[in-house]
């Protein structure tokens, strides 16, 4: 029993950050619809900033993740401007293509300026694992889970709450009438990818210290987040919210119980399974824009 | 034509031009060396590379081979057999290159063997483990890294000190990770320990909670290791954290104890490691004086100390080349290949001399290199408890 | 294209070895058939159906593992070894294209990457089939009656027929009724319904020949490196096939063609003009700069661009 709950603790942890990474991705893939392979590239984006703000500058843990969210943003930003909204008339595979680009340019860039050998971002938590009842938690990874939840709820009050979030809603609802009513279209579409990168930059900062920072994290992170996004129904946030931690949940009891070599595979059959039974998704029940 | 067109027919022209030009001047000896530059283990290939480096600049430093300088043409495999195969090519035809070092990975070194039977030209192999290189019958490879089977033999003697009598395994699912398993296991039930479980993980994988979870619940007294230092790290720490409390080895020769006691910390304490370089007891090492020669000219370079312990195998696979061709008295591959049996060196590792592997009639070579434990014991590297003087 | 610049190419792959004389020139006009194979394979469900397959890989790898497999382990000959790969990549085919029956889009994407990261993981992982990790090295070279085709001028000609073979199999499925049913469900599929096209059929018979002729193309890979391993499963051999067949021009038949050549070359090109630390940057840039200047690919461009005379 001791080891059940310990392997649901681990996955909830991960599955938090899977939850920030493909919430990201549920609105960039979701309503914008762009097949945005480099999402794993703004995360590990995210990474190597808070180990240059927190190695190197020697910046205190907060300011490193919100100096790594902005960064994320920022970078984000500038794509959709200078990339995507020239091509946002082209087809689907266009873009992914460019992005395809993106994906190849970014991570051979930090393979230039980093180095392939690598980096371990230091943290102020005692390494030693809080001990509760019949589980243990390292404090950091706590800190994680707790960070992340904070984020997942600011970012639903973001779409819920805020004018931005109603025009985000509106322009993916109906492009020509939120047109029609005043919103800037290509504003939205600028602030939906920042926003997306950003939360991919927040996951990569998180997890940096609890894993180490190299250049290739991204690819597999790329890649739980398009399941993430499937598994809760694009653009739906929520679903997302949920599909990440489920994600990490089933993948935590598969390579417990089943085989740690196919770990990986019970993500991929899961995807399967749902997406042959509920192709909307599991939470298709929910609305399609957050 | 309109401008874009221009564009494109220019990106055409440059792409033939480029793979039209012709190599460069005979006079430097060629070198190539193929490594894993880019992917999941670029800081390993890189670490072959600068020791590579370090090699050819002592060489030309004493006027080279007979005069002339040496060149080193480094590709990168990319972690993919098929760029191995590819760049291997190009080395040979376009760049003709008497002899090659590389691959770093066993199935990249394997997708390259064609190649060098194709066109006759050897290859040094540094880090390969696979024990299927040399018996496959390819008088081409010369391989100066124990293959895991060597390097079970060489923790045998240390096997009743350690006192394991149950064992675990924590792998890489690579050839390298399988492999090490299969040799250390044969090794150690011939010992008499009874072996446990074999867990996998994937290269790229960061949590390993739900293999440590499983080996926890086994109860031996000792988890074999056999990974790269980064994932070997995340291990430490996520065993810390289950308060796994047991013997840990490993194997391979990549541990790097210096950066695991930089990033895991307490949760490194007490682990031994296989090793194939003492870099922080240079004095040890058969040729002492040029072990800590490398360490010195590493540390002048720059180069983060915790590579030294894959950096070496650059240096020595260079200088056996090199040495290939100053004993064959010119630059050619054949009478490289036939050098390459004569040579004995002196390594950074120890002596350097090759052995007849694998089916009659087309040996490999294979070395025997030096094989060391160490272990990480109040926070810095040592000579393990069991051998170390009372 | 004009005709005459279509003869002037036939004629040109026709003597390469006559006139490339480096070996290592030679591989890459190989690999770069390999790949025409493989990017025509997905052009056909990417460019006609409109269904992005990210899986490719899979069937790629089925058809080499299984052509490895049967000439090393069974002792096949070749040329059978090849029938069953391209069967059993199609059989893989069929049973994707029947998932494809619920699913489009997004959804259907998804399925694909998931089959093949399956797939992969079984390769690693059931060593007693496939040697795992460690591969099967030693994969015989195809024999031709009497003739060994391991010398690279006899491969390139087996390499060049396939790609021909290819080429016609694409061409005449296009311009058949079939073709145009699968236009009629990418441009409008409820319509196309409406009418009596039978989408799923037209699915999964596309599915069903773009892998067998993807399995084509990884038995040809499997003899002519003369090793295997789960490798070929690695999402950059989709990523390179998706960037043949978007930036050469999907939904054209010389697309694939001309992306396979370029994105071939480029690489290799790349490996002699710059240092191994920039090769890879460049060619993400060059990507980002193709598509940004080309966004229909090379083909549709280069069409434009030579209108066909009356």
């Amino acid at each position: 029993m001791a080891e059940l709950l310990q392997h649901l603790l681990n996955g909830l942890v991960l599955g938090g950050t899977y939850a920030l990474l493909g919430i990201g991705l549920t609105l960039i893939f979701g309503l914008m619809n762009v097949v945005n392979f480099a999402h794993g590239e703004f995360y590990t984006l995210g990474a190597y900033l808070a180990f240059a703000a927190l190695a190197l500058a020697g910046l205190d843990f907060f300011v490193a993740l919100a100096a790594a969210i902005v960064a994320g943003a920022a970078v984000g930003w500038l794509c959709e401007i200078t990339l995507l909204r020239p091509l946002r008339n082209e087809s689907i595979d266009t873009t992914m293509l460019v992005m395809i680009g993106v994906w190849i340019a970014m991570q051979n860039a930090e393979l230039l300026v980093w180095g392939g050998v690598a980096k371990s971002i230091p943290h102020p938590f005692p390494t030693a694992p809080l001990v509760l009842g019949p589980v243990a938690i390292a404090p950091l990874r706590l800190f994680v889970l707790v960070l992340a939840a904070g984020l997942i709820a600011a970012s639903w009050l973001l779409i819920q709450k805020t004018k931005l979030g109603r025009a985000m809603r509106a322009t993916f609802q109906d492009r020509d009438t939120a047109a029609l009513m005043g919103v800037g279209i290509g504003r939205i579409h600028a602030a939906t990818f920042a926003f997306g990168s950003g939360l991919a930059a927040a996951a990569g900062a998180l997890l940096g210290p609890v894993f180490l920072v190299y250049p290739s994290m991204g690819d597999l992170a790329s890649l739980k987040a398009f399941s993430v996004v499937i598994l809760g129904g694009l653009g739906n946030l929520p679903g997302a919210t949920l599909g990440g931690l489920l994600l990490g949940i089933a993948e935590e009891l598969g390579a417990g119980y089943i085989s740690s070599g196919y770990r990986d595979a019970v993500g991929f059959v899961i995807i399967i399974l749902v997406l042959l039974f509920r192709p909307s998704g599991l939470f298709a029940r929910q609305e399609r824009i957050a | 034509m309109n401008r874009r067109s221009i564009v494109l027919l220019a990106l055409v022209l440059v792409a033939l031009g480029a793979l039209t030009v012709p190599g460069e001047s005979q006079a430097p000896i060629k070198i190539g060396v193929i490594e894993p530059l880019s992917g999941p283990v670029a800081a390993s290939g890189n670490y072959v590379r600068m020791g590579a480096e370090i090699a050819r600049d002592w060489l030309n430093a004493k006027g080279g081979i007979g005069g002339r300088k040496i060149d080193l043409l480094i590709e990168d495999n990319k972690s993919d057999p098929k760029e191995a195969a590819s760049a291997a090519e190009k080395l040979i035809v376009r760049d003709k290159v008497p002899a090659i070092m590389g691959a770093w990975g066993s199935s990249m070194t394997l997708a390259a063997m064609p190649k060098l039977e194709e066109y006759g030209v050897p290859m040094v192999v540094e880090t390969s483990s696979a024990a299927s290189i040399t018996k496959r019958g390819n008088p081409w490879i010369f391989r100066i890294s124990p293959p895991s089977e060597m390097e079970a033999l060489g923790l045998a003697q240390y096997v009743d000190k350690l006192g394991v009598k149950r064992v675990d395994f924590l792998a890489v699912n690579t050839d390298w990770g399988r492999g090490s398993i299969t040799a250390f296991g044969d090794m150690l039930k011939k010992k008499g320990a009874a072996v446990g479980v074999a867990e996998f993980m994937e290269q790229s994988a960061t949590d390993m909670n739900a293999q440590i979870t499983k080996i926890k619940a086994t109860g031996g007294d000792t988890l074999f290791l056999t990974t790269a230092v980064e994932q070997i790290t995340l291990v430490m720490k996520q065993a810390q954290e289950q308060r796994l409390t047991r013997k840990v080895v490993t194997t391979g020769g990549s541990s790097s104890p210096t950066q695991l006691i930089k990033q895991a910390g307490a949760a490194a304490e007490g682990s031994y490691h296989i090793v194939f370089f003492m870099p922080w007891f240079p004095e040890a090492m058969p040729d002492g004086k040029l072990a800590k020669a490398f360490v010195d000219e590493w540390a002048k370079r720059g180069h983060p100390f915790e590579g030294l312990t894959e950096g070496f195998r650059g240096h020595d696979g260079i200088a056996t080349i090199a040495e290939a061709i100053r004993v064959a008295g010119k630059d050619d591959p054949k009478a490289v290949q036939e050098a390459l049996w004569k040579v004995s060196l002196m390594g950074v590792n120890g002596p350097i001399k090759f052995e007849k592997d694998g089916p009659a009639g087309k040996e490999s070579g294979q070395s025997k290199p030096s094989i060391f434990v160490v272990q990480i014991r109040d926070g810095k590297v040592a000579l393990p408890d069991f051998l170390a003087k009372k | 294209m004009t005709r005459a610049g279509g003869w002037l190419v036939v004629v040109a792959a026709l003597t390469l070895p006559l006139w490339l004389q480096s070996p290592y020139h030679l591989h890459v006009a190989i690999m770069a058939g390999i790949f025409a194979v493989l990017a025509m394979s997905l052009n056909l469900l990417l460019g006609y159906t409109g269904q992005l397959s990210l899986g490719h890989a899979a069937f790629f790898g089925i058809g080499a593992y299984t052509s490895a497999l049967l000439t090393l382990k069974l002792e096949w000959s070749f040329w059978p070894a090849l029938a069953a790969a391209i069967s059993l990549a199609g059989a893989a085919g069929f049973l994707i294209g029947r998932l494809a029956l619920k699913l489009r889009g997004a959804y259907f994407v998804l399925v694909t990457i998931s089959f093949a990261g399956v797939i992969s993981l079984v390769s690693i992982n059931w060593i007693e089939l496939t040697n795992g990790p460690l591969g099967l090295p030693g994969v015989p070279a195809p024999q031709l009656g009497p003739w060994s085709l391991r010398a690279k001028t006899a491969y390139y000609y087996l390499v060049l027929a396939a790609v021909a073979l290819s080429y016609v199999v694409c061409r005449r499925l296009v311009r058949s009724r079939f073709g145009r049913a699968l236009v009629a469900l990418r441009e409008n599929e409820p319509l196309a319904e409406s009418v009596g096209v039978d989408v799923t059929h037209y699915l999964v018979l596309a599915a069903v020949v773009s892998a067998g002729m993807a399995g084509l193309g990884g038995s040809l890979y499997a003899h002519y490196t003369r090793f295997v391993s789960p490798e070929v499963f690695l999402f950059t051999y989709t990523v390179t096939m998706v960037i043949m067949v978007v930036a050469g021009g999907k939904g054209t038949l010389a697309g694939p063609l001309v992306g396979a050549v370029l994105f071939t070359v480029l690489p290799e090109a790349l490996r002699a003009a710059a240092s191994w630390q920039w090769q890879m940057l460049a060619y993400g840039v060059l990507l980002i700069l193709l598509v940004f200047f080309l966004p229909r690919g090379i083909v549709p461009r280069l069409v434009a661009s030579f209108p066909a005379r009356r």
